[in-house]
C-alpha cells in the first residue's frame, strides 16, 4: 500500500520525462528516488525505460 | 599513387556517411558536399592510427564537417527557413496527449518481447531510418548528434545555441516519437516478426 502510494508521487508522464533525461544528465538525488519508486511499481514505465535504452543500442548499431 | 589503397578502403563507407549527413542536414546537396569534404580530409590527412575502426575515425571527421556546415548555415540570413525553427520543436504538449488527465499512459507501451533480435535484421534498420526521417528536422539532428555521433549534451547545446532544458525536451520528443513509430511499424505492426 505504502509502496504503491510512494510510487505514484510522480505520474507516468513525469516519470517518462525523467527516464529520458537520465540518459543525458545526472538526476538530482530526489528525482532519482521518486523515479525509482515509480518504476518499482509501474510496469508500463519500466517497459518505456527498457525501450529507450533499446533505441540507444539501435543507434549504436547504425554506427557499425 | 600512395593513397589509392586508402581511397579503396574509404569507398564502402560513403553510403553510411551520406545517410548520417542527410539525417542531420536534410539537404541532399549539402550532405554530398560534407561527405566529399570528409573523404578528402581523410585521404589527405595522416590521422588514421588504426587504433579505432576506420568508420569511427570517419565519423569523427564527419562530425566536424557537419558542425562547420551548420555554423555556416546559421550565419546565412536564410538560416531560419533552411533549418526550420527550433522553437517550434520545443512543444511537448502533443506528447502529453499520450497520457490521460491524471498523467497515466493512455496507451501503455506494448511488450516488445526480445527486441535485441531485431538488431540484426536489415528490414528493421530500414524501418528505423524511416522513423528517423519522420521526425521534425532539428529533433532528428539533435538525436543523431547525441546517439550516433555521441556528442556530449553541452557540445550540442553550444553548437545549436540552445539551453540544456530545450535539449532534454527535444531528446524526449525524439525518443517518444521513435518508440511509438517502431511499435506501430515493427513490434506491434504488420512487420512484426513471428
Amino acid at each position: 500500500m505504502i509502496r504503491n502510494a510512494l510510487g505514484h508521487i510522480i505520474s507516468c508522464r513525469d516519470a517518462s520525462r525523467l527516464v529520458s533525461k537520465r540518459e543525458d544528465a545526472a538526476l538530482s538525488a530526489w528525482q532519482r528516488l521518486l523515479l525509482d519508486l515509480h518504476l518499482s511499481v509501474c510496469a508500463a514505465c519500466t517497459r518505456f525505460e527498457r525501450q529507450v535504452r533499446f533505441l540507444r543500442s539501435v543507434m549504436q548499431k547504425y554506427r557499425q | 599513387m600512395p593513397n589509392a589503397e586508402l581511397a579503396r578502403e574509404l569507398d564502402p563507407h560513403r553510403g553510411y556517411l551520406l545517410r548520417v549527413a542527410r539525417l542531420q542536414l536534410r539537404d541532399e546537396a549539402l550532405a554530398e558536399d560534407v561527405v566529399q569534404e570528409t573523404l578528402l580530409a581523410a585521404l589527405s590527412g595522416s590521422g588514421f592510427s588504426g587504433k579505432s575502426s576506420l568508420r569511427t575515425w570517419l565519423t569523427g571527421i564527419l562530425k566536424h564537417k557537419i558542425v562547420d556546415a551548420i555554423r555556416r548555415k546559421q550565419r546565412e540570413p536564410t538560416a531560419a527557413s533552411a533549418f526550420g525553427d527550433i522553437e517550434s520543436e520545443l512543444d511537448i504538449e502533443d506528447f502529453d496527449a499520450m497520457f490521460n488527465e491524471r498523467g497515466s499512459w493512455d496507451a501503455k507501451p506494448a511488450d516488445w518481447g526480445d527486441p535485441e533480435a531485431a538488431l540484426n535484421q536489415r528490414q528493421f534498420l530500414d524501418i528505423m531510418e524511416v522513423c528517423l526521417e519522420k521526425l521534425p528536422p532539428n529533433t532528428a539532428r539533435v538525436f543523431v548528434m547525441r546517439e550516433v555521433m555521441e556528442l556530449e549534451t553541452d557540445e550540442i547545446c553550444k553548437e545549436l545555441a540552445i539551453n540544456a532544458n530545450n535539449l532534454w525536451v527535444i531528446l524526449y520528443r525524439a525518443r517518444m516519437a521513435l518508440r511509438q513509430c517502431l511499435e506501430q511499424n515493427w513490434f506491434a505492426g504488420p512487420g512484426k516478426p513471428v
